[in-house]
């Protein structure tokens, strides 16, 4: 029984690192109308941020995660704002330029990792920072990491809720989500906003990547396998809903961890594939997806 | 206080607007009327700045406006009022009310824009806390103008709050937008119901092919036999409404 428990804290603490990520492609997918395929290098350069945050100042880790969310959500709001803008001036979707915007993701994806290459090199570099003691809960103890993953996790998905249901610039952002249009009529600053969406989420990345470089080395080809599984996760939840994103993330994280655990870890990457496909076989637009929206 | 001189624009290639000139006056209510694709939203489009004019010039309080950003149309003052289906669904109805004071960062001024709103319409005072989504059409329509209301603004422009309302309904929006007047607000009234907007305001311009074919007071034009025919569907206005509105 404490096996099982094992697997699914471990589940649920590698789920809220997808839902990290997915929180992010459906923050953008819902404010741009695009889907994001560099966010997993996104992720990637925030472990290393991170990593070179904690390499120079040795400031704790609460620190060097907001350090590299800043930063990291910064290059996102450049990347933003000197590329994609350009592409998505035609507008998103399935429009001509909704298709050339997954074409520049790509792009920008390989442009990251070859960036990273150039500045970190190959290697998977160690990230030796220590979270602490292992944390004993009931009957089973538990490595600290995992239980401050999920801690550092709720408080982000927390702060993002009450930024977009509290604060004037979060209604600003649901309202540009929800038709940009209106919104410039409401008084918005739209392109403005789309930044601060895609910073955001740029920032979010970053975290998933900073708070998983203690557990797996850090290097430039770590984005891809996450972005697939945020990927599966925000489908899942219903692509563009956050708390689907959520939801999908810890269904990805506890379905991986059980299947490795009871059936096989090497075919570790196919469980989410799986996961996918039941859901969307019962729920086709996702567990909180509406299906009227179309967008590519 | 709004000059439009000349204004020619469109969608794409298909050029919609040709040459439409029309000034509306401080604490003046103007309507503009027209059928279905005569250009009259469009025109709304480009004194909003959601599209930009290919020529002519649009002038708000003596300084030029076209081509401008939406958003900075609305901080000078000049709110669109959208139709009611264009409220956001998911997002409560004060919510919604509030992203119309997105301008306004004072507490105080988006507390008193509420208030206010909620004296004009006590029934979304009640729904406060409901999503738009659940309101009737009626409602929505109150709930865009209140939004409109929000930012405080000098001018507000109505996009058809008439449509797919009932008679009833339609008569209790427009003695609310009468009151909202009466407190000093100028308006350009974008309307399709030519009895009701024309009863309404002071001045009428009708639009065809994107241009002004008939403009004059409103006493006037429900008297002229041409617009009457055309858009008024043959029976004269009933002039004792006036009175009650």
């Amino acid at each position: 029984m404490s096996y099982f428990f094992d697997l699914v804290v471990v589940g649920l603490s590698l789920g809220m690192v997808y839902a990290l990520v997915a929180i992010g492609i459906s923050l953008i997918y819902a404010g741009l109308d695009v889907v994001h395929f560099a966010h997993g290098e996104i992720y990637m350069l925030g472990a290393f941020i991170g990593l070179v945050i904690f390499n120079k100042f040795h400031l704790p880790l609460p620190l060097v995660l907001v350090g590299s969310m800043v930063l990291t959500g910064l290059v996102g709001v450049f990347i933003e704002r000197v590329f994609y803008r350009r592409v998505l001036k035609g507008g998103g979707g399935y429009t001509v330029a909704g298709m050339a915007m997954v074409i520049c993701g790509f792009g920008m994806s390989i442009v990251l990792q070859n960036v990273a290459f150039l500045i970190w090199g190959p290697r998977a570099l160690p990230f030796p920072v220590s979270y602490g003691m292992p944390v004993e809960l009931g009957s089973i103890t538990l490595p600290a990491s995992y239980v401050w993953i999920v801690i550092a996790a709720l408080v982000l998905m927390a702060g993002l809720h009450l930024f977009l249901k509290k604060t004037r610039l979060g209604l600003a952002v649901r309202a540009v989500a929800g038709n940009k249009e209106i919104a410039s009529l409401m008084g918005i600053n739209v392109p403005l906003t789309i930044s601060v969406i895609f910073g955001i989420a740029c920032a979010l990345g970053a975290a998933a990547g900073v708070l998983v470089g203690p557990i797996n080395y850090v290097q430039v080809q770590m984005g891809i396998g996450v972005l697939i599984k945020a990927f599966a996760a925000a489908v899942i939840g219903g692509f563009g809903s956050l708390p689907g994103a959520v939801l999908g993330g810890l269904m990805v994280g506890v379905t991986e961890s059980l299947g490795a655990g009871y059936l096989s870890g090497s075919y570790k990457d196919i469980y989410a594939f799986f996961l996918l496909i039941a859901v969307l076989m019962v729920r086709p637009a996702g567990m909180f997806g509406v299906i009227a929206k179309v967008k590519a | 206080m709004l000059k439009t001189i000349d204004v020619v624009g469109g969608y794409g290639k298909v050029q919609i607007l040709n040459g439409v000139t029309l000034e509306v006056a401080r604490g003046q209510i103007v309507a503009l009327l027209g059928g279905n694709g005569t250009g009259k939203s469009t025109m709304l489009k480009a004194i909003s700045g959601l599209i930009k004019p290919w020529n002519g010039s649009i002038e708000f309080e003596g300084e030029r406006i076209d081509g401008m950003r939406p958003d900075r149309i609305v901080r000078r003052g000049l709110v669109q009022v959208t139709q009611g289906k264009e409220a956001y669904p998911g997002m409560t109805v004060e919510e919604n009310l509030l992203l119309g004071a997105h301008v306004r960062t004072e507490r105080a001024v988006r507390a008193r824009g509420l208030e206010r709103v909620y004296a004009y319409f006590p029934i979304l005072k009640e729904r406060r806390r409901q999503l738009s989504g659940i309101l009737s059409g009626g409602q929505l329509q109150m709930l865009c103008v209140g939004r409109g209301l929000m930012s405080e603004p000098k001018m507000m422009l109505l996009d058809e709050p008439s449509a797919a309302l009932a008679p009833q309904v339609v008569f209790d929006i427009f003695r609310a937008i009468a009151r909202i007047c009466r407190d000093g607000m100028t308006l350009l009234l974008v309307e399709q119901n030519v009895r009701m907007a024309l009863l309404l305001a002071q001045y009428g311009y009708v639009i065809k092919d994107g241009v002004i074919h008939i403009e004059g007071p409103s006493e006037q034009m429900i008297n002229d036999d041409a617009v009457r025919l055309s858009y008024l569907g043959g029976t004269v206005a009933d002039r004792e409404r006036k009175l009650s509105l």
